[in-house]
């Protein structure tokens, strides 16, 4: 039986609920959604007390179905002053579905405390425990402690030196599967620092005595879940290691995310040295390729002592496994884990470094502060664009980003409150944000579409929010939409209630590669689904509703047409290589949620 | 004819020993089209998911090239 668990940190009390019977349908990023559009003031300030912070596992986490361990978590966005949700893989879905904790709500904030608070959640239990000595520490330190003094190896999730700084670069750090890395990050919207504003550094949860969520129809799901595995290995995007002859196959697998950097770059839709071109010309020495094979040589050269991977999962039961462990060139243990496209192309590309293990040590040093390496990159670039720092100054950028260790450093302090505040601070004009959320890896102005869902998503610039670039740039599902087209409203609307249904269901967004190209993919996922639920959802109206409920929430914050708008530049600077500018009209933009 | 072929990711065990990630390296083509290229790489059709000319998508496998073009393609991938 689902309940949820809500916990009062201004008087540090907890209680458990049943889930509301309109709320049996919603999990991930539905029920954190749905739960602050009715609990939460929109025009509150975000780390204040009136905030709360909804975390809740995807509806099939802990299942046997593939792929599906991810979870959500919401609240208002001290970045974006709108409702946000990030999610993100590791441990702690599949513990918290085990468990059947379909949702945690946290309200409040101790008054006046100078104390920090760690959430303990396991099987019919919580508590709520003074944690000051996990207060300050460096997540890899943290991680190490915590499973030290919980030898269950729970999932972890919460805040780091930023979060509890209350700054807004700040992201909710989760630890991997090994426990070896604090970056399976729910990354963007600043939530990070929601979780300090309320004086929590971690939720542990404990799978201990947890169960397998049981479906309504579970002969329908078991037969469909083992055909959606089958479906995803035979895949060229998401399937297996190697084919037949040994040769690599699946892409995620061998190059991880970061197989699109070359790409991208190609296309001339790499954003590089602070949006100043669509092409870098050294992407290809930090690209997906580049890991691979420093992985291999690693490997080659140290053997059972190498600590190199790709094809490595984010999750129990993810069977795309795009996340990687990056060693040390002259080691071979792990430098950073994972080391994704979007934080290669921020702490790289966009910064105009290309040395792999400057790119690598950046994101580990996120990683280890709890920053959201997305908008930690892009900030690092207003130093760039501001001439603090000149542009391919991998050391200096290390060194910048290490400041914000220092309590007393405003340089540290500015590097870890997000592009807008710093960019402003240091008289840039060029800042790339839409709702004061820094834009991820794709050029709007080359790809059109991508920002159509900046634009308009009431998350803020996201690239995930409706990845429209699976069509426009990758050909997923047969045709290639053209990305200089600018007819995209309905492509981006149809792309963000897709994804809206995928945020809830537990499943990687990257099943979407599979399901859009194949259809008894796309039927198999379905069914799990509905066979779980015992009812038939549809997917685009189950996700229209949860996007019209964020939109409302924004509204009622203040936000209007205004705010759906990419800054000034997008649509007066031309971007090499093509030299085009972003020159969607404001109609179009407005389309997307004109009739939804 | 010549012209000047880049390969990523799994199409990369098509190009010549030595070829760094993201180099061009020269073919000489007897049929001046995509088609020619593939033949001349022996790379499957389905696996040349996304090609470009000199920077530019193109779709269809007859597109003729010129002396010196270059051809970038990529096996379906997909990321975020």
């Amino acid at each position: 039986m689902n309940k949820v668990l809500r916990i009062d940190m201004e008087n540090l009390s907890h209680k458990w609920e049943n889930v509301k019977p309109e709320h049996q349908t919603y999990a991930g990023r539905a029920f954190t959604s749905i739960t602050l559009s009715e609990e939460v003031d929109p025009t509150c300030h975000p780390l204040r007390a009136q905030n709360k912070i909804v975390v809740s596992p995807g509806l099939l986490a802990g299942t046997l179905a593939p792929s599906s361990g991810r979870m959500s978590v919401g609240a208002k966005s001290p970045l974006t002053g709108g409702i946000k949700e990030a999610n993100a893989g590791g441990l702690t879905g599949t513990k918290l579905g085990s468990l059947g904790v379909r949702g945690i709500i946290i309200e409040g904030a101790p008054p006046d405390s100078e104390d920090w608070y760690s959430i303990l959640v396991g099987k019919d239990k919580c508590e709520i425990i003074k944690t000051n000595d996990y207060a300050g520490l460096g997540l890899y330190e943290l991680i190490g402690k915590i499973w030290k003094d919980y030898p269950t190896k729970p999932g972890i999730i919460g805040s780091g030196i930023a979060g509890q700084r209350l700054l807004k670069c700040a992201g909710v750090f989760g630890n991997n599967i090994e426990n070896s890395d604090p970056g399976r990050y729910a990354g963007r919207g600043g939530l990070g620092a929601v979780f300090g504003s309320k004086r929590i550094v971690a939720i542990i949860s404990d799978g201990t005595g947890g169960t397998r969520p049981a479906a309504k129809d579970q002969e329908k799901f078991d037969a469909a879940r083992k055909v959606f595995v089958k479906s995803l290995n035979a895949h060229a995007v998401t399937g297996r290691l190697n084919d037949d002859k040994g040769e690599p196959f699946g892409g995620l697998k061998n190059y991880g995310t970061n197989v699109l950097l070359n790409i991208l770059s190609e296309a001339g839709g790499l954003p590089t040295k602070g949006f100043s071109s669509g092409r870098f010309d050294k992407a290809a020495k930090i690209s997906g390729e580049a890991v691979h094979d420093l992985v291999d040589r690693t490997k080659k050269k140290f053997g059972d002592k190498a600590e190199g991977k790709y094809a490595h999962s984010c999750h129990p039961g993810c069977v795309m496994a795009c996340s990687n462990v990056v060693p040390y060139e002259d080691t071979g243990k792990m430098h950073v884990s994972p080391l994704e496209y979007e934080s290669v192309w921020a702490l790289g590309a966009n910064l105009g470094i290309s040395v792999l293990h400057d790119v690598a040590e950046l994101n580990r040093l996120c990683n280890d502060l709890g920053l959201d390496t997305i908008e930690a990159g892009n900030t690092i670039a207003m130093f760039m664009e501001a001439g603090l720092i000149p542009y391919g100054d991998g050391p200096k950028s290390i060194e910048l980003l290490k400041k914000a260790y220092d309590e007393s450093s405003v340089e540290g302090k500015l590097v870890s409150s997000g592009t807008q505040t710093a960019g402003e601070a240091l008289g840039v004009t060029r800042i790339p944000v839409v709702k004061g959320q820094a834009l991820p890896a794709y050029d709007p102005r080359s790809i059109k579409g991508i920002g159509v869902t900046y634009a308009t998503t009431p998350m803020g610039a996201d690239h995930t929010a409706g990845y429209t670039v699976a069509a426009e740039i990758l050909g997923i599902k047969g045709t290639v939409t053209d990305p200089r087209d600018l007819k995209k409203a309905e492509l981006s609307q149809a792309f963000q209630a897709t994804t809206a249904y995928i945020d809830s269901t537990g499943y990687c967004l990257f099943i979407a590669f599979c399901i859009l190209d194949d259809d008894d993919g796309f039927n198999a996922m379905k069914d799990t689904v509905d066979s779980f639920l015992g009812q038939d959802i549809e997917v685009t109206s189950y996700g229209k509703d949860i996007l019209r409920k964020e939109r409302e929430f924004n509204k009622k914050a203040g936000f209007t047409e205004v705010d759906d708008r990419l800054p000034e530049f997008f649509r007066t600077e031309p971007l090499p290589p093509h030299n085009v500018v972003f020159d969607v009209p404001d109609e179009e933009l407005d389309e997307v949620y004109k009739n939804m | 004819m010549l012209v000047n072929v880049k390969l990523y990711a799994t199409l990369r065990k098509f190009a010549p020993d030595g070829v760094e990630i993201g180099e061009a390296f020269p073919i000489e083509i007897d049929k001046a089209t995509i088609d020619g290229v593939l033949e001349r790489l022996r790379i499957d059709k389905e696996q040349a998911k996304i090609i470009m000319v000199n920077g530019t998508r193109i779709t269809r496998l007859d597109y003729a090239l010129s002396p010196n073009d270059t051809i970038v393609i990529f096996p379906p991938v997909g990321g975020g």
